[in-house]
């Protein structure tokens, strides 16, 4: 798994790197969780638990503590109930708490400490839910906010559009005008007589098989 | 006696009980006064100078000294120097309802801004604040899990005795951090710093909390304030062990870190 380069590691305590970032993510957090329309009831159940995560990439601890229904992020490790070990990829499948599992029989994930803690942050992750267009209605009115959402509505299914014809036309490119990449039908094709050949080859064995057997007879 | 052995006698009592104020020297017993109608002066401000001074920076170094803490649910913690209450604020959600946290300061406006915050905050329960001075705590022995100062030590008059008097509180396996202005690694980043502390600084308070010379009080107080070796052989000679630094925005600020076993 690849780190953060060696040299950002070898600046990020003079820059404060890890303090900015577990400032970012507990403002983020705790912003996230005051917006969010279903019930924030899972945090009671970590009233002053700290679940840390190890990300590979990062090199250092985040651990997420609840206090008063409010997330803190720190690097105090000392103090946490469970110890995930895994990835940024990883975590992205953890949003649904029955991955866990999954991921953990995969070795992607290693979790040490109470389970039950990551599940409830897990759970809580899962049933995140924030109505973005009434949040903006707030700040720049109804019909603004209908406005800019029917707009970027329409610039995401441009971007969508040109997108698909982009990854079209650089396919067409690839396979029939520099002939760089075969198509589907050409490797089924290849397949076909990957397998055709294993099977002449096969014959011929046996056959050889029978005529040394002839010969053992005969001598 | 020699008149010249009456002499020397006499510069080392002056010695004994002079101290410094920024770059004057005064007796101890005027320091504390001094130093109390600096910050009774910029109490009111103190949050938005800090920020705009270190362009928010402190915030970070703060963090640094929490994370540094290893601070538990149930821990008792020593604020002392709070101030307007950065740190309490973190530890008092960190050590949660079985543990305290304890804001003390010498200052009553700091403290009086302070409690005020950390109440809008709704930060209550596990606080509480004492009007002390860090040479005489008014707590029993081996009392606290962790003990904080940050940018408090080098406004004290006697900073041995407050070392000491610290490591008297602190349990056994206790343990003290001491966040504070040091000397920077560099010499650029030193005469960058020395310009921004003597023609910027007191500019900013002039205009901010319309007191210059406090600020420029600030910018002396820490030039005075010993290096981080020699801080760290004072906490050495208090008791403390294991001692260790580390500089922060090179050296700029230093984090200060002793046990007590």
């Amino acid at each position: 798994m690849e780190s953060l380069p060696k040299p950002l590691l070898k600046i990020m305590p003079q820059l404060m790197l890890q303090q900015v970032m577990c400032s970012a993510l507990e403002i983020i957090i705790n912003k996230a969780l005051s917006l969010n329309i279903n019930s924030n009831e899972q945090l009671n159940n970590l009233e002053q638990k700290t679940l840390a995560v190890k990300l590979a990439e990062l090199g250092f601890p985040l651990c997420f503590s609840i206090s008063d229904c409010k997330v803190l992020v720190t690097k105090l490790i000392d103090r946490a109930d469970c110890t995930i070990t895994t990835s940024i990829k990883t975590l992205r499948e953890l949003k649904k708490e029955q991955h866990l599992t999954e991921l953990i029989k995969q070795d992607k994930l290693d979790v040490e400490g109470d389970i039950k803690i990551a599940q409830y942050f897990a759970s809580l992750a899962e049933t995140m839910d924030i109505d973005w267009q009434t949040e903006l209605a707030k700040h720049i009115g109804d019909v603004a906010t209908h406005k800019l959402v029917q707009f970027s509505k329409l610039v995401k299914g441009k971007i969508d559009f040109a997108s698909e014809q982009i990854q079209a036309d650089a396919s067409e490119y690839l396979v029939h005008e520099k002939q760089l990449v075969v198509t589907k039908s050409q490797i089924n094709h290849f397949n076909q007589a990957v397998t055709a050949v294993n099977m002449q080859t096969e014959q011929v064995e046996n056959r050889i098989n029978q005529l040394f057997d002839n010969l053992r007879i005969k001598t | 006696m020699s008149s010249q052995e009456q002499n020397h006698q006499e510069n080392n009592r002056n010695a004994e009980n002079t101290t410094h104020f920024g770059y004057k020297t005064v007796d101890k017993d005027d320091k504390v006064s001094m130093v109390a109608s600096v910050f009774h002066s910029v109490a009111a401000q103190y949050d938005v100078m800090n920020d705009l001074m270190s362009f928010g920076i402190h915030r970070l170094w703060k963090r640094f000294t929490i994370d540094a803490s290893g601070v538990r649910p149930g821990n008792t913690v020593l604020d002392l120097a709070g101030g307007t209450g950065d740190l309490t604020a973190k530890f008092s959600q960190l050590v949660g309802r079985e543990g305290k946290v304890i804001l003390a300061d010498i200052n009553s406006s700091m403290l009086n801004v302070g409690r005020d915050k950390l109440r809008d905050r709704g930060l209550v329960q596990n606080i509480e604040y004492v009007q002390a001075n860090a040479q005489y705590l008014p707590f029993e022995d081996n009392t606290f899990d962790i003990v904080t100062i940050a940018f408090g030590l080098r406004n004290v008059t006697d900073k041995d005795m407050a070392l000491r008097s610290i490591y008297r509180v602190l349990k056994p396996g206790g343990r003290l951090l001491v966040l504070e202005f040091s000397k920077p690694e560099h010499e650029l980043v030193n005469k960058a710093y020395d310009f921004y502390s003597f023609n910027i600084l007191p500019k900013i308070g002039e205009l901010v909390a319309k007191d210059g010379d406090s600020y420029q009080y600030l910018a002396e107080s820490i030039r005075m304030h010993p290096d981080q070796e020699t801080l760290k052989s004072m906490m050495n000679d208090a008791g403390f062990e294991q001692t260790s630094f580390k500089n922060l925005t090179g050296g700029v600020v230093a984090l200060h870190k002793g046990y007590k076993f």
